[in-house]
């Protein structure tokens, strides 16, 4: 299990299959409620997460390759691409500085 | 960034029938095809991604696309709307728009964030499903976040 406090995270990745659907639809979105907080949003293919990324958020069916190309990085996983409790729960810890963990 | 993709009526397919995913993923595929935005080899790819992780998003819409591995068969970046009013299951969902995706860089970030733009708001994601002419569509997802056209 990783964990980070909402006030370290810098960056965080949106990860799917292919990098150019989902993770494009949901990185707009996060970006609008992340960037005022400083958070850069970017997406990316589940095999080509950056090194800095502080956070990953990818489709639960992701979630065990995205934790082994990036060992010790927060990866949180999700079901719904709109409206899931995940979105919020990342939200919340920028926000308010709480620690967030997988 | 570059953002500066749009949807064109060309790449607006209206009242469609599927009688079931693979069809209707098929038919965004050849939309992608006429479109001259991706080789015939891509088809089959969006196939193996739906095995992988199903694309419907969310209030009756899916956004089909290949695998990464498939990016080399994209020729330019484009998307595809083709409109089931008699829905389409998707793994237990019932999406009555299906949105190609053949992307090799980020121009589609504009269409896809207005996409998420309409898809919450409930009154402007019925007209999406319901649109009757292409001119709707194109202007419900005409790009957010991107310059002004000069």
């Amino acid at each position: 299990m990783s964990s980070i406090n909402g006030s370290d995270i810098k960056k965080v990745v949106v990860a799917c299959d292919a990098g150019m659907g989902s993770s494009v639809l949901l990185t707009s979105q996060m970006s609008k409620s992340l960037s005022p907080h400083g958070v850069a949003v970017e997406h990316a293919s589940v095999d080509r997460i950056p090194d800095d990324a502080d956070l990953v958020l990818c489709h639960s069916g992701l979630v065990s390759r995205a934790r082994s190309a990036q060992p010790g990085t927060v990866v949180i996983g999700f079901q719904m691409f709109l409206g899931d409790p995940a979105f919020a729960r990342v939200e919340q810890a920028v926000r308010e500085g709480e620690t967030i963990a997988d | 960034m570059p953002t500066d993709l749009r949807i064109g009526p060309e790449a607006v397919w209206l009242g469609r029938t599927a009688r079931d995913k693979a069809e209707a993923v098929d038919l965004c595929g050849r939309l992608l095809l006429r479109l001259d935005a991706v080789q015939a080899a891509y088809l089959p790819t969006m196939h193996e991604r739906e095995r992988s992780v199903p694309t419907y998003i969310g209030e009756g819409v899916a956004i089909p696309h290949g695998t990464d591995a498939a990016r080399a068969l994209v020729k330019r970046t484009a998307l595809a709307f083709v409109q089931f009013p008699d829905g389409v299951d998707w793994d237990g969902h019932r999406a009555v728009v299906a949105i190609g995706i053949a992307a090799h860089g980020d121009e589609h970030t504009g269409v896809l964030a207005a996409l998420a733009r309409v898809l919450s708001d409930p009154a402007k994601a019925e007209r999406l499903r319901q649109a009757e002419d292409a001119a709707t569509v194109v202007e419900l997802l005409s790009p957010v976040g991107t310059e002004p056209a000069s």
